[in-house]
């Protein structure tokens, strides 16, 4: 027996604290993943081995992805090859033979190399890494013993064992093509080429000074499958007789072949664009170093070749994109976007990341920084003593290589998510080709160098916007529906009412977000003015019934109080419909310009009628206030003796007055705000989506009533009976019971209800997936759609690759989501437990 | 304001009314009480309408309509069902393209409405001939409109359905029966053995081809497993290796016997054919085997409607969809929901009373337990998204990715256990509906009155003992209706569904009584409310496929509000016991 009882008692014991552990395990394992997105990035460690002498800078210097073997090619034309475990120099070979050539561009993904020779001639070439998996049974026998992860020697390249237990031997490819006659004996000394869409685009600049765009065209016949290659030039500047230009400090081409900037030594810069391939024009003439001391020492650009780094001989570096002016067509323009923290000393090297926006930068201290060039932030700073000749940024992020006069040296790095650091999750940030920062949520999309955007803002903006339009739409219904369901209506009736809107809880969401977006929506969309009427219709012929009503005989309201009443009330919403959709195309044709969803694009009609509209619930207020305040105690003392049926007529015509008074004051107001020249165009009404914010407050509403309802109604019921007695008994009537006495003792109650409304409409998912359109921008327009945190996790996390930024930030969106769900509901809780206990007494 | 001529009072009680008066009416606040009422009368309103409109738009979907053929003015002929009617104001240009004669009809319609013009929506399909599924049509350009007796409409396995009149039934493309009521004798004759051999194809591809692929896909999973083991070169491997081979072999000539007997089949069923008269007056040949249900619509007659209507009922539930979900059947969405859910209650409940006795009848009363009551109950308020978010991140990718690693190596780099299956689904929504069950436990706990577990310890029993048959025999309608309601919660929801197993479409149901283990808790699954969102929001043909939706949608909502229901009743029996005890 005793066995049997110590068994139950552990077992039941074990079982709940491991369900409470479980459930704690959810808010843990949050953390966790989004954890490591807070980390800062670090250096993991470094080394070096000794390499050929380099006098000057070369051509280029890069590495592979596992960095097991790096390629130098020198000025003098020698390629080297050095194994980075040992040191070992494996290969130095001259694959240019005698004609050495005088400038060179590479291209930082992809092997596509151009160089521009002394003769006036370009070439296309291909260099860069080379890889192949080695037949295990013929590989030489002291390659057997090699280990995971272990290198050795072989030829011209180095052999490894991959994890996959594979042997894998990588070596450089250098291939070169025909020469390209330019047509100008001159020599080359700047080249650029980018590898656009379209094909490859090669920008020269000659000692003569002729600037000069080509494009490669590549054409394939669709009969026959032949590839037929050729180059269209266009010419920038033309040759000068005589006197040698002055020579830039480098040209450049953006990734669509687009702008062409000209780069001087004092920061000067030519823009020129080709987006008329025929003219190109030279856009602006800006200087990019506004200190006047200091002298350009190095720019480059960033992955994606959109964003120019400009550093100067005093340890400045800034980027640099082109964008247009907010809202304007007019030419895009250099602007600087981003200044970083400056180095010690001249800015002397740029690398940018073939895999992200992350840029590094050397001083001539022998320093390099990383800098996050989107964010503008410096992610790490490195110190060394030997100025670098040429630096690269190894394939997968991980390692910072670079190359001094003898040496090569990498320092391993882990940047961590430098991508979605807190800055660019919660701040406006200048995204290339952006007028001025701002927040976007684009986390992926069709092109190649894309960057992703996480901004978390725009999707917490959706939220609150989906929480406050269907709180506006939902509280007051569920509310008020409460106090009826609790104060005025038969106890049995009650239950089978309460169970009906329970039901409406128990409603799967996607079914309400099926009939909001391709019921409702489309629907809306067709009777919009009508819809729009109805808000006012309806409630105004309500409350026109309660004052018809009110005009009864005495014997008849009171015996007809009950479900004849209900009955009633519940008749006047057809006939609000009705008025609603009589009124609503009159008020289009006289205010909206025959068309509200024209007017609401802008295209036609005065800001009168928006603001009229807007106005009136305003206007409605004030007036209702004005009388409560002033008529209704005149007239009630005035009216003590008066016939009921006066008193009535006199109610009726008070409603009356109060409506035309409101209406009259709401017209006032926007002819005023009119003539100032103030429009709501643009802010609180613009352009009409189909699925927008009107259609989710409504269907979104919906679901939240029934919540908002049960709880709100449960806590009415609550109020002790005595109370009620007292108050009814004191001759208060049934509505200043309510008011007075039921409502203030069940506010903490009904404040509780809010708030688990709000906690259930903020994390709402199937309903905002359907209706709100999905599209992530910061509007309050109540018919523009938007994107809340919980659509787009159900959109994008099943596509995410595990444990990346974009992984971890829809982590941190579902632990905002649940964080904001928790301390609502127990905020509600807290209120509940604290008011009931203040009331525990009476 | 004028002041009215105060009255003298009517009868002599005129004191106590006066007092009366003085707070009536304004004091009544009936305006205010009326809004009240609208606002309750509008929820009631809100949801008998969308329940309404759910029940008839679902319950029409398999109704079949009446056939009709119009003639335009602009001379097209077009055949289908109507499919809706609404009013549209055409655009100039459209107007301009209108012959001279339906111009002015249009415009003295369009004058006679305020500008807008009656059209009807019908659906013509006969997608590959014509290349739409629908067409509008103005009303006033209607020349003539008939109902053609024997027109068909006729259901296919592909390309949606068909609309024409039956013209001959052909054997090996010549005509073998000319005439509509002759052809459909023969085509009623023989459509029945023809879809019986089409079941069979069907049973010989999915059961006995399926059998010997996943058979081979074993015995290469023992081999990789060997392999990885033992190394590619091992005495086992190349044993392994020639066992493998020697089955492969032997696969491949049960392969050759059952492909043989498919194309036998086939080939018969080929040679059945019906040619039809369309729209247009063209013709077109409609194979016997693609046919899944022909209904001459326009002669059958009620008692026929109502038996090609439950026929399509009976399609919908049992059948498998076709037509990228919008036509067909959603057996598999149904069995993958009941299964989840089972599952999850399978889970939730024990673990959920567990943890609930744990609470009130075991744990110390104090701070600590309040906090986790009150933090278990907020649980119930944390949006399911969050759950189906570590649903992913936990079980599968974490917990699945290490059962991969450990038991399934041989099939990596393809995932197991490590993507979203219905296990997954289910622990994820247990975790989720847990705090129903707990609080919903505790309650029924609480009901019990204290006086009953003293009797017990006063007798003599121990503390299991008076859990076991006093306490729980007691609250057990309670946790009944927590168990209900969080299987009620649990089949409506479909956002984490979408995270860790819903799919649009799994070929096979997780549970395979024909392969060995029989049961499969990594497979994915359809669901009911996906496959509302997938066939609304991502199906290519969205018109034709809301029917479909609507019904799905009665399907679940019939679903979810009778289980409301049982437990609204449990609930109600439990009261009133409950309230039987204490007096």
């Amino acid at each position: 027996m005793l066995v049997k009882e110590r068994i139950a008692r552990t077992l039941i014991t074990a079982g709940g604290i491991g369900t409470i552990l479980a459930v704690t395990l959810i808010f843990v394992f949050l953390a966790w993943v989004v954890f490591p997105l807070f980390a800062s990035p670090h250096t993991l460690g470094s080394e070096s081995v000794e390499a050929l002498d380099a006098t000057s800078a070369p051509f280029r210097f890069d590495t592979d992805e596992d960095r097991v073997l790096a390629w130098t090619l020198h000025r003098d034309g020698a390629l080297e090859l050095v194994a980075l475990e040992s040191g070992e120099r494996i290969a130095l070979t001259h694959p240019f033979g005698e004609t050495v050539p005088v400038s060179a561009s590479f291209s930082t993904a992809g092997d596509v190399a151009v160089f521009g020779f002394a003769d006036g001639t370009i070439r296309v070439g291909n260099v860069g890494f080379e890889t192949e998996m080695l037949d295990e049974a013929v590989a030489a026998p002291e390659l057997h013993a090699l280990s995971t992860g272990e290198v050795a020697t072989r030829g011209a390249g180095v052999v490894e064992r991959t994890t996959a237990g594979q042997l894998r031997r990588t070596t450089v490819g250098f291939e070169l093509g025909e020469p390209l006659d330019t047509q100008n004996p001159s020599p080359v000394i700047c080249i650029d080429h980018a590898v656009t869409p379209s094909g490859l685009s090669i920008v020269t600049l000659q000692e003569n000074g002729a600037l000069r765009v080509s494009r490669e065209r590549t054409k394939k016949n669709l009969m026959t499958g032949k590839v037929t290659v050729s180059l269209r030039s266009a010419e920038l500047a033309a040759p000068i007789e005589g006197a040698a230009p002055e020579v830039p400090r480098g040209i450049l081409i953006d990734g669509l072949g687009q702008h062409v900037y000209v780069v001087f030594a004092d920061g000067t810069t030519e823009h020129w664009n080709l987006a008329d391939f025929s003219a190109p024009r030279l856009f602006e003439r800006i200087d990019l170093i506004e200190d006047p001391d200091a002298r350009l020492s190095v720019v480059a650009f960033v992955g994606g070749r959109r964003t120019l780094i400009v550093g100067d001989s005093s340890g400045r570096v800034d980027s640099w994109f082109p964008a247009r002016a907010a809202g304007s067509d007019d030419d895009a323009l250099l602007i600087r976007a981003q200044r970083f923290e400056p180095g010690d000393s001249p800015a002397i090297l740029v690398a940018a990341s073939p895999r992200s926006r992350m840029i590094a930068v050397a001083f001539a201290s022998g320093s390099i920084a990383l800098y996050q060039a989107t964010l503008g932030e410096r992610l790490l700073e490195i110190d060394g003593d030997e100025q670098a000749g040429a630096l690269t940024v190894a394939p997968r992020e991980d390692a910072i290589v670079a190359r001094t006069s003898s040496r090569i040296a990498s320092v391993e790095i882990d940047l961590k998510y430098p991508e979605a650091a807190v800055s660019a999750l919660i701040a406006p940030v200048w995204y290339e080709g952006y007028p001025a920062p701002t927040h976007v949520w684009q986390s992926s999309s069709a092109s190649d160098d894309f960057e992703p955007k996480l901004g978390l803002m725009p999707l917490v903006f959706g939220t609150l916007k989906a929480t406050l339009y269907s709180l506006l739409f939902g509280a007051p219904l569920a509310i008020l529906a409460a106090i009826y369901t609790s104060e005025f209506m038969a106890p049995r009736l009650r239950a089978s009412v309460k169970s009906t809107v329970e039901l409406m809880a128990s409603l799967p969401s996607v079914v309400l977000g099926f009939i909001g977006a391709l019921v409702i929506a489309p629907f809306v969309q067709d009777v919009l003015p009508s819809v729009l009427a109805m808000f006012v219709t309806v409630p105004c012929v309500t409350l026109l019934g309660a004052y018809a009503w009110q005009m009864l005989p005495n014997h008849v309201a009171v015996r007809w109080g009950g479900w004849q009443r209900f009955i009633a009330i519940a008749l006047t919403l057809p006939i609000g419909v009705v008025a609603g959709v009589v009124l609503g195309p009159i008020f289009e044709r006289a205010v909206f310009d025959g068309d509200v969803t024209n007017w609401l694009g802008g295209q036609s009609g005065s800001a009168f009628g928006g603001w009229f509209f807007l106005l009136l619930p305003l206007a409605a207020l004030v007036v209702a206030v004005g009388v409560a305040f002033v008529v209704t105690p005149r007239l009630r003392s005035r009216s003590g003796r008066w016939e009921r049926g006066t008193v009535a007529r006199f109610e009726a015509l008070k409603f009356v007055c109060g409506g035309v008074l409101a209406v009259a004051l709401a017209a006032l107001c926007a002819l005023l705000l009119q003539a100032v020249g103030m429009d709501p165009r643009g802010g609180l009404v613009d352009t009409y989506v189909q699925r927008n914010a009107l259609i989710v407050g409504f269907v979104m509403g919906f679901a939240i009533v029934p919540i908002i309802y049960t709880l709100a109604e449960d806590s009415l019921s609550e109020v002790p009976v005595a109370l009620r007695e007292g108050s009814l008994g004191a001759g208060a009537t049934n509505w200043q019971t309510t008011l007075r006495i039921v409502v203030p003792f069940a506010m903490s109650g009904i404040f509780s209800a809010l708030m688990i409304g709000l906690g259930r409409a903020v994390g709402e998912t199937m309903i905002v997936l359907m209706a709100a359109g999905n599209t992530p921008i910061m509007e309050w327009n109540a018919f523009s759609g938007f994107r809340t945190l919980s659509a787009n996790i159900a959109v994008e996390l099943p596509e995410a690759v595990v444990g990346s930024g974009h992984y971890r930030t829809l982590f941190l969106a579902a632990l905002v989501l649940f964080s904001m769900t928790f301390v609502l509901n127990t905020f509600a809780e807290f209120v509940r437990r604290h008011f009931r206990r203040r009331f525990s007494g009476l | 304001m004028s002041v009215a001529p105060e009255k003298p009072p009517r009868e002599g009680k005129g004191a106590g009314r006066r007092i009366r008066r003085k707070s009536s009416l304004t004091s009544h606040g009936e305006p205010m009480v009326w809004l009240t009422g609208a606002s309750l009368a509008l929820c009631l309103v809100m949801i008998s309408g969308l329940l309404g409109l759910v029940v008839y738009q679902g319950g029409r979907t398999f109704w079949p309509q009446e056939i009709v053929q119009v003639e335009t003015l602009t001379g097209d002929v077009l055949m289908g069902q109507v499919s809706r009617v609404d009013t549209f104001t055409p655009s100039a240009d459209a107007l301009d393209a209108l012959p001279d004669e339906a111009r002015v009809r249009v415009e003295a319609d369009m004058r006679a409405n305020e500008g807008s013009v009656a059209r009807r929506m019908l659906r013509t399909e006969n997608f590959d001939l014509t290349g739409t599924h629908f067409d509008w049509i103005e009303e006033s350009v209607i020349a003539a409109e008939t109902k053609p007796e024997w027109a068909v409409v006729v259901e296919r396995t592909a390309k949606g359905r068909f609309y024409g009149v039956p013209q001959a039934f052909l054997v090996d493309g010549e005509a073998h029966t000319v005439g509509s009521a002759a052809t459909w004798g023969k085509f009623e004759e023989h459509h029945a053995r023809i879809l019986a051999r089409v079941e069979q194809i069907h049973d010989l591809e999915r059961d006995d081809l399926g059998h010997i692929n996943s058979r081979i896909e074993r015995q290469r999973l023992a081999l990789r497993e060997v392999e990885l083991a033992r190394g590619m070169e091992s005495p086992e491997w190349i044993a392994k290796e020639r066992e493998t081979r020697a089955l492969v072999e032997d696969a491949e000539r049960e392969f050759v016997t059952i492909t043989d007997e498919i194309g036998r089949l086939r080939t018969i069923n080929d040679s059945f054919a019906l040619r039809f008269e369309t729209a247009g007056g063209g013709t077109a040949i409609v194979s016997l085997a693609n046919i899944v249900r022909g209904t001459p619509v326009n002669r059958i007659g009620t008692a026929g409607k109502w038996s090609v209507y439950f026929d399509r009922w009976w399609e919908f539930l049992t059948a498998d969809p076709r037509e990228a979900n919008s036509e067909g059947g959603v057996w598999p969405a149904l069995f993958g929901t009941v299964m989840m859910t089972l599952l999850m209650t399978i889970v939730v409940v024990p673990i959920g009373v567990l943890a609930a006795l744990y609470l009130h009848e075991y744990a110390k009363q104090g701070f600590l337990v309040g906090v986790v009551r009150v933090a278990v109950n907020n649980l119930a308020g944390v949006p399911s998204i969050v759950f189906g978010v570590f649903g992913l991140g936990f079980f599968c990718y974490i917990v699945g990715a290490t059962i991969d690693d450990l038991f399934f190596g041989a099939r990596l780099p393809n995932p197991t256990f490590g993507k979203g299956g219905i296990l997954w689904a289910s622990l994820t929504l247990a975790l989720l509906t847990l705090p129903v069950v707990i609080v919903a436990t505790e309650e029924a706990l609480s009901a019990v009155p204290n006086s009953m577990r003293e009797g017990s310890y006063a007798c003599g029993a121990t503390k299991w003992q008076t859990i076991w048959r006093i306490v729980l025999p007691r609250a057990q309608p309670g946790i009944m209706t927590g168990a209900i309601l969080s299987i009620a919660r649990g089949a409506g929801e479909v956002a984490p569904l979408m995270l860790v197993g819903a799919v649009k479409l799994a070929p096979d149901l997780p549970v395979d009584l024909g392969t060995f283990p029989y049961l499969f808790p990594e497979r994915s699954f359809m669901h009911l409310g996906f496959h509302i969102y997938d066939v609304g929001f991502q199906s290519q043909n969205s018109e034709a496929a809301k029917p479909m939706v609507y019904t799905t949608t009665l399907l679940l909502i019939a679903i979810v509000v009778l289980l409301n229901f049982v437990a609204i009743a449990i609930r109600a029996r439990l009261r009133r016991r409950f309230l039987g005890a204490r007096t």
